[in-house]
Formats: structure tokens, C-alpha cells, sequence
């Protein structure tokens, strides 16, 4: 599902994010990759939307070689990856429901269909009910959830999910958590980044380790040191 | 297809909330766009007026060359030959003694003292002449100094070029018009790149306004065309709205001030042309168009500059 082959990104002002990077995750893994702030995670997600581009080495998503991607078929991959952030990027000025058909909209869903999907999805996160909450009135659980909502709305093959928990207590942080196993569950590939060492440790998922921009450790049923 | 029009009728959707969201900057725009279109269209049309007037003035601007009697015919079609050689020349008439007879008659014939009086005379004393009309009136002196050559003095009893106050007249339209042209090309220009620059900003203030649902957008895999139609429409509806406005404006113009001078000779063709069915329609388009060109140019800019879809 997804190959990156002795990636290296280097920056001009802040050096070298990455040095030579290998990774395969297969389809419906659910991958956990941790390391300190500054190690590269951030970097190599987005690369793996591509939002940015690698200095050098190749990167296979789905079957699409982003060497010879053209810029106007980005938006086409970007549909095929969801991706939920630490701070949401919700839209305040909507409502539930509009923030997650707003995703549905973009890639040209008609209204019927998207009145169809929205409560599957909604019911996979846990919030019947919240439709017409905006997120202002919810908590930050139940925002990130909105968030994932929003992400898997489209069926994506892959799921991004950059420290989805960092601003969340311990509870809302599970509840979380457990919303991406059940969308793993479904078939979709799951890559998470986090700091937190019990979800890590408590998960028993593969996960790598990034330091310095290098995978240090790379294991099933992993833990976080 | 059907996803295509959905696609359509939410970016156009999206464009017309954005309008309405930022009213005073809206009314901004919209107001310098009008004063602009309005300054061009206004400038078209007086352009328009002072050439036709010009035109109409120009038709009573005759060389008139009365002719001696004695004239001989064969040196009466010399002259003419002479003067139609000249490419500013458009027409020579001949008109004969009994034909000057006749239009004086015509002419005073609600005079009967003057026409008696005439008779009185027993003998027709019109001399027979040869009206000339130009087609540049910047020729008007060198045509009339033809039949002042030596050769014709035999023919020639007198030469009358124009009407000195119609020759002011056209002197003053022309000059009028020229100052027109150059006044209202220097100020559509100027109140054209303030628009664009209004818009530009009004445009810019949207982006930077929905820049994170601009970065959400791009990442869940909208099309440049989707995340930039909003703000094309955006544009066009100032285009559209000052267009209809500003033509609204002219239009008035032309029937409150053009009734009260219509009845005036060198005017009545060009009242009647712009107030025709097919030249309002045309106005409205024009300007209308003229107005969305603008805006899309202006907003395109601005998306160039602050949208930064290059780096998707």
C-alpha cells in the first residue's frame, strides 16, 4: 500500500528532515511511527500527501509513483488518503454535518448520496445525534471525531492520523483511538503519530521509530521507550 | 455530466455567499467599478455625438462659386472637372439661373413683398453657381482657391466658402471631441486600476478570510477549478452588478438629456441611434462584459499572487 525507498528530504535553512528512509506498509496495517518532536514524522507524512516532495528516493502510494505524478492529478490522490489533524481544522462556521458533506462536496458528491453517507459515517464515530452541533459546542473528542468523520467520508484507502490525541485528555484520547481500530477494522490502512507512550504500549501495533530523520526501530507489537 | 453541474451550481453558490458575506467591501468595489464603466461608456458616447454633430454640421459647409452670366459652358464643365479631380471634393452640383429662381422662390415664399420685388426687376439677376460639398473639411480652403485661379476669372463672379459661425461651431465640436477622447481615456484608465486594485484587495481579503478551509480544501482533493470558482464568481457578480448599474446610468443620461436636444438638427440621428432597441441592448452587454473581464482579470491576479496553488 505504501513504499518509500531511501527517501531523503532536506530543507534549505533547517537541514536535513530525513536521511535515506525505507519503509512498506502493507494494506489494512495499522501503523504507529513515534519519535521525539523534530525527528521527521511530520515530514514524512507529508511527503505521503504531497505536500511536500522529496530531495531524492521514491515514493509508491496506492500504486501511484509520485515521481511521475502530475500536479493536476493530486487532488485525485489526496482523495484516495484521508487525513485528520492534532488541532482538528474543523470549520467553526459549520455544523457537524456540513463540516463532514463540505468533504463530500469538494470531490462532487450530489446532495442525495452525500444525505445517505453522512449518517453511516457519523455512526461509525459515535455522534448520531450531533448533526447540527457546531464545534464550538463540542469536546475536543468529539471535534477530532468530527475530524475522522470528515477523513473517512470519502472511503479512503488510507487513513493519516498526525497526533490526533495530542490535545485530548486520556478518555477522549481512547475514544479516539478506538474509532481509528474500527475503521482499521473496515480495510483501512491506518498510519498514526502520537507521543503517548500508553496508547503505544497498550495498542501492541507495529511501530517505528523515527530519530534524527532515521528509522531506529521498526517492530510488530511494538513499544515506546 | 450531473457531477459536473453539481460541481457548477455549488462553486457559483459558494461565489454569490461571498459576495453578500463582506458587504462594505463589496459596495466598495462595486461603486469604483460603476464610476469606471460609467466614465467609458459616457466617454463612447459623447464620442459618438460630437461626430455626428460634426458630420451634420459639416453637410451645411458648401463652397458656393456664383458664375458671371457670360460663362461658357464649356469652361463651366472645366472647372467641374477640376474641382471633382480633388479627392476631398465629395459632390459639384450646377445650378442654373432658373433653378436659383426657383429655390429663392421656395425659400421666401412666405415673403411675398421680397419675390414681388424681385419681379419688379422683370429679369432674373440670380446668377447660375456650382455648389460644392467636401468630404474633409480640412480641405475646404485649398478646394476654394480653384475656381480663384487666373484661368477662371472669365467665369468666376465670386466664391463663398462656408458660414463663418458654422465653421467656428465645427472648430469647437472638433476640439471638444478631441479633448473628450483624451479626458476619458486618462480617466478610464485611472479609475480602471483603481477598480482592479479594489478588487485585487477585496479578492485577496477572501482568501486570506477562508484561508484554512482553502488548506482543507486542497488536502481532502478539491480541483484547483473548484477552490478558485468561488472567487471568480465573486468577481464576475461585480463585474455583472456594476455593469447593469453603470449602463442604468448612462441610459438615463442619454433620454433625460438627450430628449431635450434631439429636436436639434445635428443631434436628432444620434438621439434616435442610442436610443434604439439594439444599441441599449449592445451597452448592457458591453458593459456588463467589460466589468466581468475586469473582475476576473483582477481576482485572477490576486489568486496568482495569494492562493499559491502551485504548491499544492
Amino acid at each position: 500500500m505504501i513504499l518509500l525507498d531511501r527517501v531523503t528530504k532536506n530543507y534549505n535553512k533547517r537541514g536535513t528532515a530525513l536521511k535515506s528512509i525505507s519503509l512498506h506498509v502493507e494494506p489494512k496495517e495499522f501503523v504507529i511511527i513515534v519519535g521525539p518532536s523534530g525527528a521527521g514524522k511530520s515530514t514524512l507524512l507529508k511527503l505521503l500527501t504531497r505536500e511536500e516532495k522529496p530531495t531524492s528516493g521514491k515514493i509508491i502510494v496506492g500504486g501511484i509513483d509520485y515521481e511521475t505524478l502530475k500536479d493536476r492529478k493530486i487532488p485525485l490522490l489526496r482523495r484516495k488518503i484521508g487525513v485528520v489533524f492534532q488541532d482538528f481544522k474543523l470549520l467553526a462556521n459549520k455544523n457537524v454535518y456540513e463540516n463532514v458533506s463540505f468533504a463530500l462536496e469538494v470531490v462532487g458528491m450530489g446532495n442525495k448520496e452525500i444525505a445517505r453517507t453522512i449518517p453511516k459515517v457519523l455512526d461509525i464515530v459515535g455522534l448520531t445525534g450531533k448533526e447540527l452541533s457546531y464545534p464550538s459546542e463540542l469536546s475536543g473528542g468529539e471535534r477530532q471525531r468530527v475530524a475522522i468523520a470528515r477523513a473517512i467520508a470519502r472511503q479512503p484507502k488510507i487513513l493519516i492520523a498526525d497526533e490526533p490525541t495530542g490535545n485530548l485528555d486520556a478518555d477522549h484520547a481512547w475514544d479516539v483511538i478506538r474509532v481509528l481500530e474500527k475503521i482499521n477494522k473496515y480495510g483501512t490502512t491506518v498510519i498514526l503519530t502520537t507521543h503517548n507512550q500508553e496508547i503505544v504500549n497498550k495498542l501492541k501495533r507495529r511501530v517505528i521509530t523515527i530519530r534524527d530523520g532515521q528509522v531506529v526501530s521498526d517492530k510488530a507489537g511494538g513499544k515506546y521507550k | 455530466m450531473g457531477r459536473r453541474l453539481t460541481g457548477l451550481r455549488r462553486v457559483t453558490v459558494s461565489g454569490m455567499k461571498n459576495f453578500f458575506r463582506n458587504s462594505w467591501l463589496t459596495v466598495a468595489a462595486t461603486a469604483v467599478m460603476v464610476v469606471s464603466l460609467t466614465i467609458i461608456a459616457s466617454a463612447v458616447v459623447l464620442n459618438v455625438t460630437a461626430k455626428n454633430a460634426i458630420s451634420e454640421l459639416s453637410k451645411n459647409l458648401q463652397i458656393s462659386i456664383y458664375l458671371k452670366d457670360s460663362a461658357s459652358q464649356n469652361m463651366i464643365n472645366q472647372l467641374t472637372q477640376d474641382l471633382k479631380s480633388n479627392k476631398a471634393v465629395a459632390s459639384v452640383t450646377f445650378v442654373s439661373k432658373s433653378d436659383a429662381q426657383k429655390q429663392f422662390d421656395q425659400t421666401f415664399q412666405s415673403d411675398p413683398t421680397l419675390v414681388a420685388g424681385l419681379q419688379i426687376l422683370g429679369t432674373n439677376t440670380l446668377p447660375a453657381s456650382l455648389e460644392v460639398s467636401l468630404t474633409d473639411l480640412g480641405q475646404i480652403n485649398q478646394v476654394g482657391a480653384v475656381p480663384n485661379e487666373a484661368k477662371y476669372s472669365g467665369i468666376v463672379d465670386s466664391v463663398t466658402i462656408g458660414k463663418t459661425d458654422v465653421k467656428k461651431t465645427i472648430a469647437r465640436a472638433a476640439s471638444a471631441q478631441h479633448f473628450i477622447t483624451v479626458a476619458s481615456v486618462v480617466m478610464a484608465i485611472i479609475f480602471g486600476l483603481v477598480s482592479m486594485l479594489i478588487i485585487f484587495n477585496t479578492i485577496r481579503m477572501a482568501i486570506f478570510t477562508r484561508a484554512d478551509e482553502i488548506k482543507i480544501m486542497k488536502l481532502i482533493g478539491a480541483t484547483p477549478t473548484f477552490i478558485r470558482g468561488p472567487f471568480l464568481v465573486e468577481a464576475s457578480m461585480y463585474g455583472l452588478i456594476a455593469g447593469l448599474i453603470s449602463s442604468g446610468i448612462v441610459l438615463a443620461g442619454i433620454f433625460s438629456l438627450g430628449e431635450k436636444i434631439s429636436n436639434q438638427a445635428e443631434f436628432t440621428k444620434t438621439y434616435h441611434y442610442f436610443t434604439s432597441a439594439k444599441i441599449i441592448a449592445a451597452m448592457i452587454i458591453g458593459l456588463i462584459v467589460v466589468g466581468i473581464v475586469v473582475g476576473v482579470f483582477s481576482s485572477l491576479l490576486a489568486m496568482k499572487k495569494h492562493l499559491r496553488l502551485k504548491t499544492w
